[in-house]
């Protein structure tokens, strides 16, 4: 590698045009002089004189540096729209490894949620020596944005986190925290079933009256790709990457490869949701759940995002384990009470399989486990005017497929009222 | 041989120049060094064979001497609303001075851009820094001529770079 000579315009003063927020262009030169330009999605930084791209088709970009390495990308600041050169020479190819893993991680996360796993794969990561970094126009220079300082938050957090007593508590103080000191308003955290196959809301937080109360498949889509692999997801522009997602669909539909293409996951959360960043919650190497961040504006969550939002996760997953770890083997059982039921008035409870939602008088109420179990106790009721029941048979009951944290059932009615779904 | 000779511009292609495009104008120096530059204000010749466009003369210095080195010139025409992207190829650039209708072709184009993106929730303030930027050491545009010999598709996936 060659003695690197500082750039014009440092890597690390424009970071957020390497975050995929607007897509770069890259232009290549044939050996018989041919310029030839086209799109990229995302200008990877690995350090500060190198770059790196990724390789999923065999085009004639790829066949051109392969005969000349200049070459040169053009990227665009998403927070100034300025514009800047990176005069590249192609120095290798990366098919495994710590940068190939990173990549791959988020190209296959969008291609699961899209539905084009087998059309997005990624072959390897182009690493370029960035011989230069320009700005368009002479006057222009770095982006100028200060660099966010998130140890204070994070020092809060954790001092916050050391208050809770019992998991909803815990939940309940981590989005409180996430929105009053980061100010991500939109959370929602999930957990894995008994089976690790699917993972279910537990708690959200900015998602209106009836939350999110979704679940999805562990390796399917953003969340379970990340729940799976254990690694955080970080998308700057979903609506480009679904944009992209199109476009390439359609050229994959006009060859006729239409088999190539499997189904779109709709992602749970804001409508109009841009940014999102999903951290798996893991401690003791286990699973515990995932927290997943939303946000309506591009480019929310960056990388400083990221770090802050690893070290606070970690510390809810460390609080999670260190809760089991304490909690009583004997749940405590809700004493026995008789009941006089006096009806006043006739409801019509509806439950739908599909997502075991519950609807009384055509009001929606819940949906999830939370719909489940109480669809469960329902029917206990209507078959044998029972009205008593403890956390430990709902526990044992395998029909509910309980998710796989022990106290849940234990949730005060904070957590069983709207917006929460999964405890009672 | 194809690519001998200018390709006709078709009515779908015309149309397509004429949109709320994002145009990018790729040359190379004589080590074959490749240079971006960004262009406004895309126009097809009346008899369809030509194609013209300006540039910042503050942003497209290094991409000038190039043209006016070896005339080699590829330009991508891209919709930011679905990603819909067509490259074209020459090799024998010029460069001119732009009218007063190269001007207004390029305030059009400008404003119709703006309003695609602002479509996609950029602010139009937003957009329009794009070109205050580049000519905020100097308001001149120069004017690229050219006969594409070449005409691709290059919206992303696998099928990109197919010969039209």
């Amino acid at each position: 590698m060659s003695t690197s000579s500082p750039l014009a315009v440092a890597l690390e003063s424009i970071a957020s045009c390497f975050e995929g927020i607007i897509p770069a262009s890259i232009c290549t030169c044939s050996a018989d002089g041919k310029p030839n330009l086209t799109y990229l999605s995302i200008v990877h930084r690995v350090d500060s004189h190198h770059v790196g791209l990724s390789y999923q088709f065999f085009n004639k970009t790829r066949e051109n540096m392969m005969h000349n390495a200049f070459v040169q990308v053009f990227v665009v600041s998403p927070s100034n729209m300025r514009q800047y050169r990176l005069d590249l020479l192609y120095e290798r190819t990366e098919t495994e490894g710590v940068i190939f893993d990173r990549v791959k991680m988020r190209l296959d996360a969008v291609a699961s949620q899209t539905g084009m796993s087998h059309v997005f794969r990624l072959r390897g990561v182009d690493i370029f020596q960035v011989l230069d970094c320009r700005p368009m126009n002479a006057e222009t220079s770095g982006e100028g944005l200060p660099r966010v300082d998130y140890l204070p938050q994070i020092e809060e957090f954790t001092a916050r986190l050391a208050a809770y007593s019992g998991l909803e508590s815990l939940i309940n103080v981590s989005f409180d925290a996430l929105s009053a000191l980061f100010g991500y308003d939109h959370s929602f955290l999930m957990v894995p079933d008994e089976d690790s196959k699917r993972l279910f809301t537990l708690g959200s937080r900015g998602f209106g009256e009836s939350g999110i109360g979704s679940e999805a498949w562990i390796g399917e889509g953003i969340l379970g790709v990340a729940a799976e692999r254990r690694e955080v997801v970080r998308t700057t522009n979903f609506s480009r990457d679904v944009l992209y997602s199109n476009a390439v669909r359609s050229t994959v539909e006009r060859r006729g490869e239409d088999s190539l293409i499997e189904r779109e996951i709709a992602l749970p959360g804001l409508p109009q949701v841009q940014s999102q960043l999903v951290v798996p919650l893991v401690a003791q190497d286990r699973l515990l759940g995932i927290l997943c961040l939303q946000s309506a504006i591009a480019g929310r969550f960056l990388s400083d995002d990221e770090r802050a939002v690893r070290i606070a996760a970690r510390q809810m997953a460390a609080s999670m384990a260190l809760l089991e770890r304490t909690q009583s083997t004997t749940p405590q059982e809700i004493p026995r009470q008789p009941h006089t039921v006096q009806p006043v008035a006739t409801s019509t409870i509806k439950h739908y399989k599909a997502d075991d939602s519950i609807f009384i008088d055509d009001a929606y109420l819940i949906k999830g486990i939370a719909g489940r179990i109480f669809w469960k106790l329902v029917q206990s009721y209507a078959q044998s005017g029972r009205a008593d029941f403890t956390n430990k048979e709902i526990r044992l009951d395998a029909s509910l497929q309980l998710p796989n944290i022990k106290d849940n059932l234990e949730a005060t009615s904070d957590l069983a009222t709207p917006p929460f779904t999964g405890p009672l | 041989m194809a690519g001998a000779y200018p390709v006709l511009i078709g009515d779908e292609l015309k149309t397509f120049l004429k949109g709320p495009v994002s145009v990018l104008v790729g040359t190379r120096d004589s080590r074959l060094v490749p240079e971006i530059t960004r262009a406004w204000g895309p126009y097809v010749s009346e008899d369809r064979q030509r194609v013209s466009l300006c540039v910042p003369l503050a942003t497209s210095r290094k991409a000038l001497d190039n043209l006016e080195g070896n005339g080699e010139i590829a330009v991508t025409f891209s919709l930011p609303r679905n990603y819909r992207t067509f490259q074209l190829k020459g090799r024998h650039a010029t460069t001119a001075e732009p009218d007063s209708t190269d001007l207004a072709v390029v305030e059009r184009h400008r404003d119709a851009f703006a309003t695609v993106n602002e479509a996609l929730g950029q602010s139009r303030q937003h957009v329009e820094a794009f070109w205050r930027a580049e000519i905020e050491t100097s308001a001149v545009l120069v004017k690229i001529i050219f006969a594409p010999e070449q005409v691709f598709d290059q919206t992303p996936g696998p099928g990109a770079g197919r010969i039209l």
